[in-house]
């Protein structure tokens, strides 16, 4: 990872600019089901251990080649994404054969609001951290 | 909900997870939480993992010029299906390990790295 950022510092014209993009592991995701105004929350989604060692390692390969002084830090910030989905058992299809998170949600309502709303479309809303690095 | 997420609505959920760049935001929204057009207007951009080529053809109607690379051909024959069918003129597509980069040096004004590092 070191080496590809190495790489990304030559092809780099001075003062260039590198975004690293990615969801942030650090916060968990959310499963809500979309109301007409507004989403109520039915879950929790956690990423999975290897997904968050893999996460941990690209922040020490940032952190690499900042002490190098081959880039600076510059603006970062964090956005929320929303994937859709249908219904409820599409969401936890998805969940089930998705290699980012835990394969089941942490519910946080009982099983039986769980079916009374199995129908209605849901989506997993989850945290986009960005940091723009300077050449 | 984003725009992105109501676009998406009635594919995603059928098929995923083979859709993966389904799972992004709209690159135009990355872009605008990252700073906006500007960051790329004019620039030489390189989008290192780009997949399908999804983000490389968001920010190509801005960039002066844009390379994709990835690893995987199959993904970079996406891109190149993309690409012809989006009509994009300054996007071009290639084959590549990001640790040994097919260009000369300080060849590009920004390089993204979205959903690769």
């Amino acid at each position: 990872m070191v080496d590809a950022l190495r790489e990304v510092h030559r092809v780099l014209a001075p003062g260039g600019i590198l975004v690293d993009a990615r969801p942030d592991s650090r916060v968990p995701a959310y499963a809500e089901r979309q109301k007409v105004r507004g989403y109520q929350r039915f879950g929790v989604v956690s990423t999975n251990r290897v997904e968050l060692a893999n996460d941990r390692s690209s922040d020490r390969a940032i952190a690499t080649v900042v002490s190098e002084r081959l880039f600076k830090h510059g603006r970062r910030g964090r956005f929320w994404h929303r994937v859709p989905f249908e219904n409820l058992p599409a969401l936890r299809a998805y969940l089930r054969e998705h290699l980012r998170f835990v394969h089941t949600a942490n519910w946080v309502v009982d099983a039986a609001t769980r079916r009374r709303f199995a129908d209605e479309p849901f989506v997993i809303r989850r945290a986009v951290r960005f940091e723009l690095l300077e050449r | 909900m984003s725009g992105a997420a109501v676009h998406l609505r009635g594919d995603v959920g059928k098929r995923l997870p083979a859709m993966s760049s389904a799972l992004r935001p709209a690159p135009l929204v990355e872009l605008r939480e990252w700073g906006g057009e500007d960051l790329v207007r004019g620039k030489r951009v390189l989008d290192l993992g780009c997949g399908d080529g999804r983000f490389a053809l968001g920010v190509a109607p801005f960039a002066a010029r844009v390379e994709g690379l990835d690893a995987d051909p199959d993904a970079i024959a996406a891109a190149k299906r993309n690409a012809r069918r989006s009509g994009s003129r300054n996007v071009r597509f290639a084959v590549g390990a990001a640790q040994h980069l097919p260009y000369p040096g300080a060849d590009f004004d920004v390089v993204i790295l979205s959903w690769t590092l």
